[in-house]
């Protein structure tokens, strides 16, 4: 079993650890030829599937193992977040999986240059004013220094039989799917709705609502509404002007009459554009603090899709930028990095 | 019944929420607040254990628009209106009155700004570079709000909208509980300054170090000269902070001044900078002192600190009143208004007993030019 590889996008790679490690603090690292998948399943709340092809993070990646090179790992996020925030001023990085007294782990080894000017008396290069010094104070250690840092992760190995039940969840078509606004500008607002709806608990009679319900709706128009209740208030905003995507035929069961069938199509006859409208919104209700832990993948940047079973589920498809100059209109299954299953509360 | 397909009983649209939540913001201390809707504006106010009172009034000239329309007006007040179905006006005020969450609506109203994703970034960064000289961020219109109350016992909604966000707050609105106005006898006033408000903010701040329980106001005229005066005391000691008219270094002793009558009240020099605006004494002859809790005293710091001046009177019952004028923006100034019930004081034995006079309050909040 020999997994290498240098890691060609750190400040990615941390983003997302640190994002994935609000969800949950273990992960299932399933490392193939192809892909690198990170799959997050804790007891309650939100579920992340997150598939990335290998260039996302990684270059000159080796994965080797009895199991068709496919290699499990439970990887604790924390730890991994830790020792790649260490990497991000570093010139170059590498993971490797090895063992160490027979316990697996993941170690993780930075290449760092750390200017001379915070150690050295003298400032060194051009500032030197007789000029002459300087080939003698270069050559004594004036110049950039490398520094290596090992950071060593714990793992544990999983077999693949271990693995071999956990599948990503099946859901039905979605009645509507949507591009949300910026998730930092989401995450504002749902933040303040939560902290109106915990400011009304605390002072209503005995309720110990620890769970905030924030009910997110969208409707094939263009709008996102969310909102929240309490005894004292009710408060809601609604975004208009977003921005339904097209489906592909090439991607939907049944090609062009899929799509004539698709449950979106016939949300789309409902509802208004100006979000006034009480009729066409596909509606789930979830718990406020999951919403704004899953809103902290935002910091990746990329576009994401809502996708909204009227109260049954939300699936957010967070699409990772792409440096690579793509037309961005066009968003393929390919492109695809996470997606979070957003648990719906009972009601 | 022809009142549910009216117009709304108040239609009111700021340009500025923020104008709004500065002023709520002061008044910030309880859950529940009154509110009052008048033909004159809206006014907010907020008690605790009946001994204090602060109160916000939003003026109609805060917005922009402004449309009161009185529910079901009594017989002569207003003439929208003429009841010929014989209803029992008895109940049914001109000004309608109710209770909201005060801290659900200032939450409500600092939702502004947060939603712009443009600002942290220079104008050349921006998602979406619409940006001109006249768009609305630019012009401050970003943060409009729009307060409706439909009709009574409907929820006071907030409208705010901001580029292609609409965030509507419904507020529900409570039965008013039914409390007493603290009585103060404007007519019968035994003390009256103004000052600056961050002077105010300053001392109250000063003596809070030593977490006192009692605040005494002094106030006295010694040699024709105003003296003004904040001590406290506590479990820690006490302080007192001075307030002289004239900036000379005075060699006078700060003991509790004995009453000092020098009745030949001689203007001998004009001081140049007054910290005292205005100084009356009901009885010029004696010595005023009256004492509040401190802790309720903090809670107008707020007000302190943004009002540009307070007007602090003491009626003959010893009720505090601190009015303080803000300037919401420039030229357009508004009041928020405290009211303390004093401390039972006997030969220097705090009793924590409060007094309420029965004087009657005159209600009218009417007075507020003398400060301009």
């Amino acid at each position: 079993m020999r997994f290498k590889a240098s890691i060609q996008n750190i400040t990615t790679f941390t983003k997302l650890t640190a994002s994935l490690n609000s969800l949950g603090p273990l992960a299932w690292v399933k490392l193939s030829d192809d892909q690198v998948c990170f799959t997050i399943i804790p007891e309650q709340g939100t579920q992340v599937w997150a598939a990335l092809s290998i260039d996302t993070i990684f270059e000159t990646y080796t994965v080797q193992s009895a199991a068709n090179n496919v290699i499990n790992l439970e990887v604790p996020l924390g730890p991994l977040n830790r020792a790649l925030k260490s990497a991000l001023n570093a010139t170059s990085a590498q993971i490797r999986l090895t063992k160490k007294d027979s316990m697996p782990l993941l170690a993780l080894t930075i290449v760092t240059t750390s200017s001379s000017n915070s150690y050295s008396a003298f400032p060194t290069g051009a500032s030197n004013d007789g000029g002459l010094d300087a080939p003698f104070d270069d050559s004594f250690g004036g110049g950039n220094r490398e520094t290596i840092i090992t950071q060593e992760v714990p793992v544990r190995v999983l077999a693949p039989d271990t693995v071999a039940g956990l599948h990503e969840p099946q859901c039905r078509e979605p009645d509507v799917h949507i591009i949300l606004p910026p998730l930092l500008q989401l995450k504002s607002i749902s933040d303040r709705f939560t902290k109106l709806a915990l400011a009304g608990a605390r002072s209503g009679p005995g309720s110990t609502a620890s769970r905030t319900r924030l009910e997110m709706a969208a409707n094939m128009h263009g709008c996102l509404k969310m909102s929240i209740k309490t005894d004292a208030m009710s408060i809601s905003s609604v975004w208009t002007d977003l921005s339904n995507p097209e489906l592909d035929p090439g991607q939907v069961a049944g090609g062009e009459i899929g799509i004539s069938e698709h449950p979106s199509t016939r949300m789309k006859l409902l509802g208004s554009a100006d979000g006034r409208s009480e009729e066409g919104w596909a509606s789930v209700r979830i718990d406020g603090r999951d919403w704004g832990k899953v809103m902290s993948v935002g910091r990746l940047g990329g576009r994401v899709i809502a996708c909204f079973c009227h109260e049954h589920a939300l699936i957010l498809y967070v699409y990772l930028p792409s440096d690579n100059g793509e037309d961005e209109s066009v968003l393929t299954v390919r492109d695809l990095a996470l997606a979070f299953l957003i648990t719906p509360l009972n009601n | 019944m022809d009142e549910e397909d009216e117009a709304p009983i108040l239609t009111a649209v700021s340009s500025s929420a923020r104008q709004l939540y500065q002023l709520l913001r002061c008044i910030n201390f309880s859950e529940k607040a009154h509110v009052q809707i008048s033909d004159e504006g809206l006014k907010f106010s907020v008690d605790e254990a009946s001994v204090m009172e602060g109160s916000a009034f939003l003026a109609k000239s805060l917005f922009t628009t402004y449309t009161f329309r009185a529910p079901r007006p009594q017989r002569n007040s207003q003439h929208i209106d003429s009841d010929e179905e014989g209803e029992d006006p008895d109940d049914l005020t001109a000004t309608p009155t109710f209770q909201i969450s005060l801290p659900a609506l200032l939450e409500t109203l600092q939702i502004f700004g947060l939603t712009d994703p443009n600002t942290s970034k220079p104008p050349w960064a921006r998602d979406n570079p619409t940006s001109t000289a006249f768009s609305n961020n630019v012009l401050g219109m970003n943060n409009m709000c729009r307060i409706l109350y439909t009709s009574l016992g409907s929820p006071l909604t907030i409208i705010l909208t901001e580029a292609t966000i609409r965030t509507t707050c419904d507020l529900t609105t409570y039965e008013p509980a039914f409390s007493e106005e603290i009585p103060f006898d404007r007519a019968n006033l035994s003390f009256k300054t103004i000052m600056r408000g961050n002077w105010l903010c300053d001392a109250v701040g000063e003596l809070s170090s030593t977490t006192p329980e009692k605040l005494t106001l002094w106030a006295r005229t010694r040699g024709g000269k105003p003296y003004f005066a904040l001590s406290s005391s506590g479990t820690l000691g006490s302080a007192r902070v001075e307030f002289n008219n004239n900036p000379q270094p005075s060699s006078r002793a700060p003991p509790p001044p004995p009453p000092n009558p020098s009745s030949a009240a001689a203007p001998d020099q004009q001081p140049q900078a007054n910290l005292l605006e205005t100084f009356q004494l009901g009885d010029p002859e004696t010595t005023l002192r009256a004492s509040y809790k401190f802790s309720l005293i903090q809670r107008a710091a707020r007000a302190m600190s943004v009002a540009t001046k307070v007007s602090i009177r003491v009626d003959a019952q010893g009720v505090l009143s601190l009015q303080f004028m803000i300037e919401v923006e420039t030229g357009k100034v508004s009041f928020v208004d405290f009211r303390f019930v004093p401390l039972v004081e006997e030969d220097d034995e705090e009793a924590d007993e409060t007094m309420l006079g029965d004087g009657e309050a005159s209600g009218s909040d009417d007075d507020d030019e003398d400060m301009l």
